[in-house]
């Protein structure tokens, strides 16, 4: 043990043993007891849980996108449903699944213990958010499902506007509410950092995860109304014809455009750095190896945040923009490709002379780096503006942002689900399963994406359902790829699931990682801490070990 | 005034260690909401902005269509109200709670004055025939198209302003009523001062709002 655990191992707090009646989840049982509960793991959970539901139904939705291109002429299912399959894929993955996936579940369970808080600042406004989130994503998700949307996640103006004959308003009212919650839960976590960290704990000796949090929350404030106020905007247009977009009636559609993106393009960044934050505190524990660079990797998250805020025209290259514009926005592109790449070196580096140990979250953690530099140096083709000339609204694009959204997101979202595991639930997973399914995503995932980027170089256009026949040998690649990805998927909802019940009792500290959250019981009473902590050490304290070898 | 002072403070909740640390969280967490506001209608600002470079001479005429003097009046009418909500947080510190009522009552009552005054504007305006959204009136200045997506700006600026001022009426409202309670100020006073905070911002707004929509290019 080294000295930190020693200062930090509460005596009050007893020695972890399953079924303990006073941790969070024992405390009380009833329903009652968790839709009212103002305690920010729950909390926690309960997003765990909302989102895993819209996680599959996007994922139903893609499986049905990459059967129907299976064949080249669009025989398996009609345009307009087609069209509608993909909207519900793109609107419930982007709204409803990555862009609450790690802030709201892991963040919320963890953002308070790891500054040595009992709490968020406002936990009844966590819990609204919880109930604004649901309310609209069920609202939106019926919208979609029942009467259909066909404007894909971005709802372009005018096409949304005037000439889509689909249920747009009501979509449009679900984004627009779900965006509370999300400002709710970034207010939160900012007020919360600001406010609520423990005796000792200084900016420096937070958490990347907490940076990453703290990056997050402001993109959220300040990106989020800009939103809003778009999709209020196309509502005043499509419900009022009050014109703003259409020129038809005085509008002006770039204007759209440019609003549209200074939100989304900054929503990819809450979307890729919290699975930063998730890498930053895997790879150390794994390696036992102090972060290299830490410093670094803090003001990059803060840098991302910053500068993501400047280049939104590059999704608008060939919209007729100028020239200068252009190349203004193409070098800010390349700007923020730098402190990513800050990142990715520092995760190398932690790992070289690590004691690596290869279990799931490592192994999620080593394939999420490899495919978010994949991911990450596509990006800079499309910024170059020669290139995205020719692969603009291709399946290239696709490729790129998956390779971000899943190959980033999603996979450090399931590092990370591995990792905390036994915190949230007191259990430990069935390691050989786990490895398992972290192979079968790391492949299934290449295949399915991979083709991707051929087809959008050959010129294959992006939410089409017919295209040439001498496409289809990658096309179906792609589709068998994502059988492979899907049954990936597959093994943590069963395995983590079975548990639940079976799986080992989950000690304290059952990686030997550092960070406050190892120091409580697993899983944790119900104020975190018996006694406010007294933080006297740096972050990523494995000194020991590394002085050992 | 009758009575002396109430004592004023705040009741700490569970998760916080002291007073103090609740005091700074509540605050900063409304300016952090703020800043959430201010760009929910920068991008309304913009667009105007944006008409002004480029169509000079559409926006004068817009601008000669607006009331510039119920304009002028409703901005002397919310800085009248920003001094009266000051006034309550004074005495709400001091603990004189029947004169910060009375404050809050006055605050509310200029808001809604200025509410009174929007409505008769956008009559003015529907009866001028300034409405381009509406398809069944002609449309005074159908000569110029680059006009229409500064009246539709104007509209969705000044009933998004609106909207934010029937909610702090009615929050104002909320809170006086409660705030009736001898024990309000003893338990709740930083509410008032938070609520200040948004009050201010609403006419802050509006502030902005007036030389770039009334008096630019006029
Ligand atoms: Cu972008």
């Amino acid at each position: 043990m080294s000295p930190s655990d020693t200062a930090l191992r509460d005596p009050l707090t007893p020695r972890p043993t399953l079924g303990r009646p006073d941790d969070y989840l024992h405390s009380e049982h009833t329903l009652r007891s968790w839709l009212l509960t103002h305690d920010h793991k729950r909390i926690g959970i309960l997003y765990l849980l909302s989102i895993t539901f819209f996680f599959i139904i996007g994922a139903i939705a893609a499986g049905l996108v990459r059967l129907s291109l299976i064949v080249p002429n669009g025989m398996i299912f009609s345009n307009d449903t087609y069209n509608r399959l993909f909207s519900i894929h793109g609107i419930v993955m982007v709204w409803f699944f990555l862009i609450p996936s790690i802030p709201n579940t892991f963040g919320n369970f963890l953002l308070p213990i790891m500054i040595g808080a009992k709490e968020v600042a406002f936990p009844r406004l966590n819990l609204l958010s919880w109930y604004i989130f649901m309310v609209a994503s069920l609202f939106t998700l019926a919208d979609v499902v029942i009467g259909g949307v066909d404007t894909g996640w971005t709802f372009y103006a005018p096409f949304s506007t005037t000439f889509s004959s689909a249920w747009v308003v009501p979509a449009l009212i679900g984004v627009i509410v779900v965006g509370f919650s999300s400002i709710l839960t970034g207010l939160n976590f900012v007020v919360t950092v600001h406010t609520m960290r423990a005796p000792g704990m200084t900016w420096f000796r937070m958490p990347i995860f907490v940076w990453t949090m703290y990056a997050t929350s402001l993109i959220f404030l300040l990106a989020t109304p800009v939103l809003t106020i778009t999709m209020l905007l196309l509502l005043m247009e499509r419900g009022f014809h009050i014109g703003v977009f259409n020129p038809a009636i005085g509008g002006d559609p770039v204007l759209f455009q440019h609003m549209f993106w200074f939100y989304s393009h900054p929503a990819v960044y809450i979307m890729v750095l919290p699975g930063m934050g998730v890498i930053s505190e895997v790879v150390p524990a794994f390696a036992q190896r102090r972060l290299f660079g830490y410093r670094f990797v803090a003001y990059a998250s803060i840098a991302l945040a910053t500068v993501t805020f400047l280049v939104w025209g590059h999704h608008m290259f060939v919209n007729g923009m100028s020239e200068y514009a252009s190349i203004a926005f193409s070098i800010m592109s390349f700007v923020v490709a730098v402190p990513s790449a800050v990142k990715v070196y520092n995760w190398t580096a932690t790992m070289y002379k690590g004691a690596i140990k290869l279990r799931t979250p490592m192994i999620f953690a080593m394939g999420y780096v490899g495919l978010f530099v994949v991911g990450g140096i596509t990006g800079l083709y499309l910024a170059t503006l020669g290139v995205d000339e020719h692969v603009h609204d291709t399946y290239f694009v696709v490729a790129h942002f998956h390779y971000i959204m899943v190959g980033g997101t999603s996979i450090a979202f399931l590092a990370g689900l591995h990792y905390w595991w036994p915190k949230f639930t007191g259990r430990m997973y069935p390691e050989p399963w786990g490895v398992v399914a972290a192979l079968f995503i790391f492949i299934g995932f290449n295949a399915t994406f991979f083709p991707q980027f051929i087809l959008g170089y050959l010129g294959m256009p992006r939410r089409y359902h017919e295209y040439p026949p001498e496409f289809q040998i990658l096309n179906v690649l792609s589709s068998v790829g994502a059988t492979i990805l899907g049954a990936g998927y597959l093994f943590p909802m069963i395995y983590l699931v079975w548990s639940l019940r079976f799986g080992d009792p989950a000690p304290a500290n059952p990686w030997d990682a550092k960070g406050l959250e190892w120091t409580i019981a697993s899983p944790p009473p119900e104020h975190n801490f018996a006694r406010v902590p007294q933080v006297d050490f740096e972050p990523y304290d494995y000194s020991e070990r590394e002085q050992r070898t | 005034m009758s009575g002396a002072a109430v004592p004023v403070g705040i009741e700490v909740a569970e998760h916080f260690q002291d007073a103090n640390q609740q005091r700074h969280a509540a605050v900063f967490g409304m300016w952090l909401w703020l800043a959430t506001e201010l760009l929910l209608f920068s991008g309304l600002f913009l667009v105007a902005i944006v008409v002004r470079v480029m169509y000079p001479d559409a926006v004068t005429a817009v601008a000669l269509h607006l009331k510039f003097w119920i304009g002028a009046t409703n901005t002397a009418v919310l800085i009248c109200s920003s001094l009266t909500m000051s006034a309550a947080i004074e005495l709400s510190r001091l603990g004189w709670r029947r004169g910060m009522l009375a404050c809050m009552l006055a605050t509310a009552s200029l808001g809604t004055l200025f509410l009174a005054l929007k409505g008769y504007e956008y009559w003015r305006d529907y009866v001028e025939h300034m409405t381009p959204f509406f398809g069944f009136r002609p449309y005074v200045l159908s000569g110029d198209r680059a006009t229409q997506l500064l009246v539709d700006d104007y509209f969705i600026i000044t009933g998004l302003h609106g909207l934010h001022l029937t909610t702090g009426v009615s929050v104002l409202l909320g809170l006086a009523w409660i705030a009736r309670r001898p024990s309000f100020l003893r338990h709740h006073q930083h509410r008032v001062e938070v609520f200040g905070l948004y009050w201010h911002f609403i006419d802050l707004i509006w502030i902005s709002v007036f030389p770039i929509l009334y008096l630019l290019n006029r």
